[in-house]
C-alpha cells in the first residue's frame, strides 16, 4: 500500500463516517447550503435557455406568423366573449353572496416563482424555483398554477431558491376526494412512470367505488399541508385490487413544461 | 496534478448544472442524460487513487445535496423526519465505481481510450440501477409499495448508459485538451512512495 493512498483512504473513511452520521437536520443544512451555491448558476442557465427559446420562436416563418396571428385574433374574440360572461356571473355571484350573507371565501397569499431547473435524476421528480427563505418560503408549502396543484416545497430552501417536490413523485402524497362522490384517497406519483406526462395514482379507494374516466379529483384538505379544493387531475382508469380500489389520474398541470408557479404562503 | 484536479472539479460542477437543462429523452422512456459521471470516470482513470477518492467525494456530495429527500413518516403524533436514502450513499457508490475504473487505468495509460467510453456507459447505468434498488428497498419498507421492474424502468436504467457511451469520446477529448493546457499528461502515472 502506498503512503498517499493509505492516507487518502483513512481521510475518505472518516469523511464517510461523518456523512452517514448526518441526521435529517444535518442533511437539510448541507442541501440548503449547496442549493445556495448552485442556484445562481441554475438561474443564469434558465435565463439563457429562455433567450434561446425566444430566438427560436422569433425565427418562425412569415406564413407561420400570419396563421398564428389569425388564430390568436379568433381566440382573442372568443376570450373576450367568455370574459364578459364571467364578469356578468361575478357580479351576479357577488349580489347573491351579499344577499345570502355568505362569508367571504378565504383567499390565499401567493408568491409567484419562476422554475429555474428541473431535476436531472431518473427517479426523483423535483424542480428548483427562484424564491427562497428571503421571500417567506418554508418547507411543506403547497405550490400550484392556475390549472391546479404542482406539489410542495421540500426542506431544501436557500435564501433565494427552493426545491419543490412534484405530485408525480412517489414521496409526495396528497389526501384527495373525487367530485360527485364521497370517495377519498391518497394521491402520489408512480416510480419510473414514462417520460411524457407522468400519471398519478390514487390509492385506498373503496372497492365498490363507481368511478368514470374524466371525473375530477381535488385535494381534500386532510393533513393540513394542502388547502381543500385544489384541482389535481382527472380519473383515467379505475381498477379493483385485493384490498382497495386504485385509480390512475391525468394531472391537471403539465408537469413537464412548468415555467411559472405560485407558492401558497398561507391565508390572507 | 492539483491544477488538473481543480479543472475536473469545476468541470463536474459545470456538468451537473448543464444536465439540469437537458430534457429527458422521450424515445428512451424518459431516460436522463448524466454528464457529471462522465467527468468523474475520466478523473478515475487519470488521477491517482487519492485524487479519485477526493473527486468521488465531491461528485457524490453534490449529487446527494440535490437529490436526497428528507421525508416525514408516521402519523401525526408519531411522525418523524427521516432521510430517505442516507446522505453519502452516492459518495460511496462513486468511490467503488471509481476504484473499479482505476483498475483499468494501466490499459488506459497505454492509449486504450475506448476503455473510458465502455466503462463510462456501464458504470453510469450501474449508478442509476443502484439508485433504483436503494429507493425501491427503502420505499418498500416505508410505504409497502411492491418492488416492480418494467420495460420503462429498464430503459431508464440502460438509457443514461447508452447516452454516456455516445458522449464519452467528446468528454474524453475535451478533458484531455484541458489537461494538456495545464501541462498534465493523463497517460503518465505519478511515482508514489511505498510504505
Amino acid at each position: 500500500m502506498r503512503r498517499f493512498t493509505l492516507f487518502a483512504l483513512i481521510v475518505f473513511a472518516l469523511a464517510m463516517g461523518w456523512m452517514f452520521a448526518l441526521g435529517p437536520s444535518g442533511t437539510q443544512r448541507a442541501q440548503t447550503q449547496f442549493l445556495g451555491v448552485i442556484a445562481p448558476f441554475l438561474e443564469k442557465g434558465s435565463e439563457l435557455e429562455r433567450k434561446i427559446t425566444d430566438i427560436h420562436r422569433g425565427l418562425k416563418k412569415l406564413e407561420e406568423l400570419e396563421t398564428e396571428n389569425k388564430q390568436l385574433a379568433v381566440s382573442n374574440k372568443e376570450l373576450q366573449a367568455i370574459n364578459q360572461t364571467l364578469r356578468d356571473l361575478e357580479v351576479e355571484n357577488n349580489h347573491l353572496r351579499t344577499a345570502m350573507h355568505y362569508r367571504e371565501r378565504a383567499a390565499f397569499q401567493l408568491v409567484p416563482a419562476r422554475v429555474i431547473a428541473r431535476d436531472a435524476s431518473s427517479w426523483w421528480n423535483t424542480i428548483k424555483i427562484d424564491r427562497g427563505s428571503a421571500d417567506g418560503l418554508k418547507s411543506d408549502m403547497p405550490v400550484l398554477t392556475e390549472s391546479g396543484l404542482v406539489g410542495k416545497t421540500t426542506t431544501a430552501i436557500a435564501e433565494h431558491a427552493a426545491t419543490v417536490i412534484l405530485i408525480s413523485d412517489e414521496n409526495c402524497k396528497v389526501a384527495s376526494s373525487i367530485e360527485g362522490t364521497r370517495e377519498q384517497g391518497i394521491i402520489s406519483g408512480e416510480r419510473g412512470s414514462g417520460s411524457s406526462q407522468p400519471a398519478l395514482c390514487m390509492r385506498f379507494l373503496s372497492k365498490t367505488a363507481n368511478l368514470k374516466p374524466g371525473q375530477k379529483v381535488y385535494s381534500s384538505g386532510v393533513g393540513g399541508v394542502y388547502p381543500a379544493g385544489v384541482f389535481i387531475g382527472a380519473i383515467k382508469e379505475f381498477r379493483v385490487r385485493e384490498l382497495d380500489g386504485y385509480a390512475t389520474l391525468l394531472p391537471a398541470v403539465d408537469l413537464t413544461t412548468l415555467e411559472d408557479v405560485f407558492v401558497v404562503l398561507g391565508k390572507k | 496534478m492539483i491544477r488538473f484536479f481543480l479543472i475536473l472539479l469545476f468541470s463536474a460542477f459545470g456538468a451537473l448544472v448543464v444536465q439540469h437543462f437537458i430534457p429527458a429523452l422521450p424515445f428512451l422512456a424518459g431516460a436522463r442524460v448524466l454528464l457529471m459521471p462522465l467527468v468523474f470516470f475520466f478523473g478515475a482513470l487519470t488521477l491517482p487513487f487519492g485524487g479519485m477518492l477526493a473527486l468521488a467525494f465531491a461528485c457524490g456530495f453534490m449529487w446527494d445535496a440535490l437529490t436526497v429527500q428528507v421525508i416525514e413518516v408516521g402519523m401525526d403524533s408519531t411522525s418523524a423526519m427521516v432521510v430517505e436514502i442516507g446522505f453519502g450513499w452516492s459518495i460511496l457508490l462513486y468511490a467503488v465505481l471509481g476504484a473499479v475504473m482505476s483498475g483499468f487505468s494501466p490499459l488506459f495509460k497505454r492509449g486504450r481510450w475506448e476503455i473510458h467510453c465502455l466503462m463510462s456507459g456501464l458504470c453510469t447505468s450501474l449508478i442509476v440501477l443502484t439508485e433504483f434498488l436503494l429507493i425501491s428497498v427503502r420505499r418498500a419498507a416505508l410505504y409497502n409499495v411492491p418492488f416492480e421492474f418494467n420495460r420503462d424502468i429498464w430503459w431508464r436504467i440502460g438509457g443514461p448508459g447508452l447516452v454516456a457511451l455516445v458522449l464519452a469520446p467528446v468528454v474524453f477529448f475535451f478533458l484531455k485538451s484541458l489537461a494538456a493546457l495545464v501541462g498534465y499528461n493523463p497517460n503518465e502515472a505519478e511515482p508514489e512512495e511505498e510504505v
